[in-house]
């Protein structure tokens, strides 16, 4: 028993003092977050990359996308990158400006695989600098409305049409608004949305505001127009007159994700993200919807991941080969499967591979659809805390109307807050 | 059989609701395991009555590969808890049988380390494991061994060392014992209880470590199973099944321990071996 106990330490310490064998330093080192389901997905590329002859992938998984944050910040400041890692380009803008990335424009060029004009042009807009291709995206999603076709029915209204109007949509809201069993508390609300500026922005776009001043070169942000502010107004009165989106408190003990789950809520602005979850539903039928329009025209948010590559990647060359496999056709055929995301390839995003007929979303081609008039907010480098400023205003604006100021001194407040958050403030 | 008094009601209906304090949660834990995925998560407290399902154990399986993580917790605990107890208790007894002034400055030493928050021993201790070309190796986690896992488990040695009447070893030492004799012969036998439970304490500590795997290993082959496990957390609601019996797998190997050490426990303090 003794000797077996001996045996079973020695063999134990001979196990654990094993570091990556020499045959594993060509390994490409990929950092990737999400959920469980997501995690897979990204395991299966790189199994169906080595099985493909392309060599190993080590997957530096992590759980939540604000850890990858810290933890790549981690890994470049110490000098030990991972050689590609995926990332959403309202975060990218800090690792650009910090010189951190290389560009992938001349590999982009000399690749036999990847077309440049085969992805949504959208997505590779998000990630170009200067001229020059920095990432290539992932996924191109965008926001949309999920309805509960059960309680549409319900209430007889018709499911939303492609050329829906913000009035539409707040009077379908307000119908399908109920406190069923007369206990003075709403049981079902019409909409679900979260108060941040990306869900506002497309509703501004829309009205014909600006979110900033300039796209290209943001200096301050361009919310005090008379129609920026209209589309504001319009956003916060869904809580604060209409009522139709759940209170401060309902919001924080339950999330909306979770209230649609269930069927308490009728119709939820969100990006692709939520369809992995909403398959399990088995008590109703929904499906998705275009935004509804402001203005004149609809417009959306661009909702995009990309591979990035940093400029001290060891194994840059491996690396790029891995790319090509993942964003090359049969790589996002599969990460399409676990239907989380919009694939950035156009051709996997028309194909069964994405609108996958039968399974729900029926719908999904809004997904597509909305590529075409979709924009982005700006990525540069300091757009993170800009966001961060601008929700915690509009979260309290949003939900305690009788403590937050009237709507153009909260945009003079969001300027106030965020001018020297942009270049040059 | 005597009847408890109303001294013995109270003691025994403090530990009960001391117990059920400690007892909610692992129950919650259990519960909330087999409550089947694709649910909408309970909006109240779910205990009994529910559906029930094992797919969330048949899911954890095919969303986190555990075999690896469970064989290196393994790896890690045999190996830092023996080597942990070790190093402690010769501290301990080296603490305990120094004279006063010099045994008074090792256990201050030993508090002031205890003191010291981990969390800032982090950053110099990647950077040493890093220029060694340790990391992504389960050697930084085996390393707080080489400390006795835990400066605590020195003070308690040493003041379980100290209660020992000095004549028993005053009488080993006229016998010919040696210093190291005397801690195997005359103090290791009769603070068995004492080892058991800190052995249990340093296998929990060192099981459930997330922080170490988190911060010296990138490698998922090398991760443990609480790291591996960790990757749940980003679940969704009708998800969170799997997440909870992940934490399920986790915990149940340093419940048994617990429960086996208790009892043995138990047996010394009733004079049985």
């Amino acid at each position: 028993m003794r000797r077996a106990l001996v045996a079973f330490v020695v063999v134990a310490l001979a196990a654990a003092c094993t570091a990556a064998g020499p045959q594993d330093r060509a390994e490409v080192r990929v950092m990737v977050a999400g959920d469980p389901e997501e995690l897979l997905a990204y395991r299966a590329v790189a199994d169906a990359y080595a099985a493909a002859g392309g060599g190993p992938v080590q997957l530096l998984e992590i759980e939540a996308r604000d850890a990858l944050i810290s933890r790549l910040s981690t890994a470049i400041a110490a000098g030990n990158p991972p050689d590609l890692f995926l990332l959403n380009y309202r975060y990218y803008g800090q690792f650009r400006e910090a010189g951190a990335l290389a560009s992938m424009q001349g590999r982009l060029d000399d690749s036999e695989s990847l077309d440049a004009d085969a992805f949504f042009p959208a997505a590779m807009e998000a990630f170009r600098d200067g001229g020059e291709q920095t990432c290539v995206p992932q996924n191109a999603a965008s926001l949309v409305l999920y309805y509960n076709a059960g309680l549409f029915a319900d209430a007889g209204i018709d499911t939303p049409p492609d050329d829906w109007t913000w009035d539409d949509m707040v009077a379908a809201a307000r119908t399908l608004t109920t406190d069923d069993d007369g206990d003075g508390t709403v049981d079902v609300y019409g909409l679900g949305v979260e108060p941040e500026i990306i869900r506002v922005a497309p509703f501004i776009w829309s009205g014909g505001g600006e979110v900033v001043n300039d796209d290209d070169d943001p200096r301050w942000l361009a919310m005090d127009s008379v129609k920026a502010a209209v589309a504001l107004q319009a956003f916060l009165e869904l809580r604060q007159f209409h009522g139709v989106v759940p209170t401060d408190e309902e919001a924080e003990s339950e999330d909306l994700e979770t209230r649609f789950l269930r069927g308490g809520l009728a119709m939820l602005m969100e990006s692709r993200k939520v369809v992995p979850t909403f398959r399990t539903i088995e008590g109703f039928d929904w499906d998705v919807a275009a935004l509804p329009r402001l203005g004149p025209e609809p417009v959306s948010i661009l909702h995009s991941d990309a591979y990035c590559m940093p400029v001290d990647a060891a194994h840059p060359d491996e690396a790029w080969r891995f790319l090509e496999f993942a964003l090359g056709p049969e790589g996002q055929a599969i990460t399409a499967g676990a239907g989380r995301t919009v694939p950035s390839l156009m051709s996997v995003a028309s194909s069964e591979a994405f609108l996958t007929p039968g399974a729900e979303p029926s719908n999904s081609q809004v997904f597509l659809d909305q590529l075409t008039s979709v924009r982005s907010v700006p990525n540069i480098a300091r757009w993170p805390e800009i966001e961060d400023a601008v929700n915690a205003l509009l979260e309290e604006a949003f939900y305690e109307p009788a403590i937050a100021p009237e709507t153009p001194e909260l945009i003079a407040a969001m300027q106030f807050a965020t001018d020297p958050l942009f270049p040059g403030g | 059989m005597v009847a408890p008094g109303r001294a013995g009601v109270v003691r025994t209906a403090a530990l009960v609701v001391v117990a059920a304090l400690f007892l909610a949660p692992l129950i919650l834990l259990l519960v909330g395991s087999f409550r089947p995925v694709g649910l909408p998560p309970p909006r109240v407290g779910e205990l009994l009555g529910g559906p029930w399902s094992l797919d969330s154990y048949r899911r954890l399986f095919e969303l986190v590969p555990l075999a690896a993580p469970a064989l290196n917790s393994l790896l890690v605990a045999a190996i830092t808890v023996p080597i942990g107890l070790l190093v402690a208790s010769w501290a301990g007894f080296a603490a305990a049988r120094l004279p006063s002034r010099q045994g008074a400055f090792l256990a201050a030493s030993a508090v002031i380390v205890l003191l010291i928050p981990v969390t800032s021993l982090f950053v110099g201790r990647l950077t040493i494991f890093r220029t060694a070309g340790l990391t992504d190796t389960l050697i930084p986690l085996i390393a707080t061994s080489l400390i006795g896992v835990s400066p605590a488990f020195v003070l308690v040695f040493a003041w379980s060392y100290r209660r020992l009447p000095s004549e028993l070893f005053d009488i080993a030492s006229e016998f010919g014992l040696s210093p190291l004799g005397m801690w195997w012969r005359v103090a290791l036998p009769l603070t068995r209880g004492v080892t058991a439970a800190i052995a249990a304490i340093a296998f929990v500590l060192t099981w459930n470590d997330y922080l170490g795997p988190l911060i010296y290993v990138s490698d998922q082959r090398r991760a443990t199973l609480p790291l591996a496990v960790g990757t749940l957390a980003a679940s969704d609601g009708p998800r969170q099944p799997i997440m909870l019996a992940g934490a399920v797998i986790v915990v149940v190997p340093a419940l048994a321990v617990a429960l086996v050490v208790m009892r043995r426990v138990s047996r010394v303090a009733e004079g049985r071996r």
